[in-house]
């Protein structure tokens, strides 16, 4: 609506714009919206309004308080604040390095007996396996 | 009217709360009846999903009822009270969905439904108040919250400062850029009507 319908309307219907037709109030209630903030905030309060149920709220709200109210999330407070997050990551990449660390030193372990046992003149077993130490060439009856 | 001048409604409030400390359940339910409208139209708007504005409301007076004994009057207001545990549950689900999000395990946004939604391309007053709520939900996180609390809570610069944790200078100036976007977003939609109909 501009400024010369909204003097048109105004001379025409009236300053009290609930007194208007229905399909221009909005229009005019915008118009005055841009020119001063409480108009506006009545604006925003009415576009603004939701619909929804005010006894289900009431049911749902007494059900949970009968139920002891368990909190809906599954995350915790704490996990889902910036921080917590950030921090909750760093310790989930330390877990995963050392982690990573251990199983690596494992496999070099079996590894370098493998490679001390091959410079000693050990033979391998076919699967390359535990029978290392104990080559069944050596020393076995027949 | 400002929450900080409704002493007739303050009042009441806190009574209820008082009764709510003590147990009572139809306290808690007249204080339900009283602002539950207002909180889920807040957290709706600001959450932009009716379903998770529901969860927070629900939360919200749950936490009333454990914590009405907690509430001093000579610090806040009820209304200021119950407005800023909203605020602060809004923000933790708007956290909890950015996360779940992140990790896909969310649905797409769900806008909350506005009255009569059917009808509302239908005239050009719904239209007004669709572009009304458009320009709401494209305004900076701030700016919302400061503009809703102004206009649904009807909280006053002050009350809101304390809800927001921030100062009264910086909530008015949320509020003078939040006003000014949202009226140049009405006059941008306004113009583009004008050019489409000449």
């Amino acid at each position: 609506m501009t400024r010369e319908e909204f003097d048109k309307n105004r001379r025409r219907f009236g300053d009290d714009i609930d007194a208007w037709p229905p399909p221009l109030r909005e229009p005019a209630r915008a118009f005055m919206a841009r020119e001063s903030d409480d108009a506006l905030d009545r604006l925003v309060r009415q576009a603004a309004l939701v619909e929804g149920d005010d006894r289900a709220l009431a049911r749902k709200v007494m059900a949970r308080i009968d139920r002891g109210a368990p909190h809906p999330s599954l995350l915790p407070r704490f996990l889902i604040a910036p921080t917590g997050f950030a921090a909750s990551a760093a310790a989930l990449l330390i877990a995963a390095t050392i982690a990573g660390y251990q199983v690596a030193r494992l496999q070099d372990q079996s590894q370098d007996s493998e490679l001390l046992a091959l410079a000693a003149g050990a033979r391998l077993p076919d699967d390359g396996g535990q029978a290392i130490a104990g080559d069944a060439g050596e020393g076995d009856a027949l | 009217m400002p929450a900080a001048v409704r002493d007739e409604g303050a009042d009441g409030d806190e009574e209820l709360l008082a009764r709510i400390a003590g147990g009572s359940q139809a306290a808690l339910s007249a204080l339900m009846a009283r602002h539950g409208r207002g909180l889920r139209t807040f957290a709706a708007r600001y959450l932009g999903h009716a379903a998770d504005a529901e969860d927070v409301v629900q939360e919200v007076f749950v936490t009333v009822w454990k914590q009405a004994a907690r509430f001093d009057p000579g610090r806040a207001r009820a209304s200021t009270w119950l407005y800023r545990i909203t605020a602060n549950r809004c923000i933790d689900q708007r956290r909890r969905r950015a996360l779940r999000n992140f990790f896909g395990l969310d649905d797409i946004a769900e806008e909350p439904a506005a009255p009569e939604a059917n009808a509302e391309t239908a005239t050009a007053a719904r239209q007004e108040l669709a572009i009304v709520r458009d320009g709401l939900s494209r305004l900076p996180e701030r700016q919302r919250m400061a503009l809703l609390l102004r206009a649904v809570g009807e909280l006053d610069i002050g009350a809101i400062a304390e809800v927001m944790g921030a100062s009264a200078g910086s909530v008015e100036q949320l509020l003078v850029r939040g006003r000014r976007a949202l009226r140049d977003h009405l006059a941008d939609a306004a113009g583009s009507r004008e050019r489409k109909s000449s």
